[in-house]
């Protein structure tokens, strides 16, 4: 299926684990789609979510606040304080590149202690859903292509779930989201 | 300066309980924040030679130390 996949829907793939990966979770949901969706604000489906004032810092902040990332250690403050590090001034910093809790997200390592940012994480059942139901939207529409718009419409038809919930408290009803998309996409 | 600092730099400059987990801590904020560069930098497109050339490293220190990639999404090379 993904052979169909445009740069844009593939790359929307890639930033959605990029984004779970971020958030510190160890899966891959329709609402991480969606952030992979919105990082990149030139495509299709970020720009007519934009016109509804959803962008991608928006939804990362309430997906932050839906799902709060998996245990962390935390890094001792107090201590970097005893040789003049104020860790609050290089958490706002970071948090301001990277996204809230970027420094709470301890690498995660394998059972040689590297590294393993890059590992896999699997997609949810909802998630996997959500992408093949953009194939038939396209097959739908007598498109023979997979773009990022209609991952969004595969993510509007799969069902109720955090990224439908976040959809649906921007000032657009999900019909008129989807007629919307589906003009857009000629 | 919070009142844990000012004890530490009065009475504990020279306690190594206090020292060695400041160090600790700080190993702690460099791990975090190399990770996150070298992710953000592989989703940029650069290479582990770059990466490595970067943080004065060799390209399989940080190859080893970070690609654990596989599957559907890894990048080539």
């Amino acid at each position: 299926m993904f052979e169909r996949f445009t740069r844009d829907a593939r790359q929307a793939v890639k930033l959605a684990q990029a984004n779970a990966r971020r958030l510190n979770h160890h899966f891959i949901g329709s609402e991480h789609v969606l952030l992979g969706l919105l990082d990149q604000p030139q495509t299709v489906s970020a720009r007519v979510l934009a016109r509804h004032g959803l962008d991608h810092e928006r939804a990362y902040r309430a997906v932050f606040g839906m799902i709060p990332p998996m245990g962390s250690d935390r890094i001792d403050a107090d201590a970097l304080e005893t040789i003049g590090i104020d860790l609050s001034a290089i958490r706002e910093k970071v948090e301001a590149a990277f996204g809230p809790g970027a420094l709470d997200r301890p690498p995660q390592r394998d059972h040689r202690g590297r590294t393993v940012s890059g590992r896999h994480i699997p997609f949810t059942p909802p998630a996997k859903k959500a992408l093949e139901l953009s194939l038939r939207e396209a097959i739908a529409l007598r498109h023979n292509h997979i773009a990022d718009g209609h991952i969004l419409l595969g993510i509007l038809r799969a069902g109720p779930g955090p990224a439908r919930r976040i959809l649906s408290e921007i000032d657009v009803d999900l019909e008129t989201l989807r007629q919307e998309l589906v003009a857009e996409l000629g | 300066m919070s009142d844990t600092a000012q004890l530490a730099s009065d009475a504990s400059s020279r306690d190594p309980a206090v020292g060695l987990r400041a160090v600790r801590a700080l190993r702690m904020l460099v791990d975090r924040l190399e990770a996150l560069q070298v992710e953000n930098a592989r989703e940029q497109g650069w290479s582990w030679q770059e990466i490595a050339y970067c943080l004065e490293v060799s390209r399989q220190a940080v190859h080893k130390k970070y690609a654990g990639g596989r599957g559907l999404l890894r990048r080539e090379k």
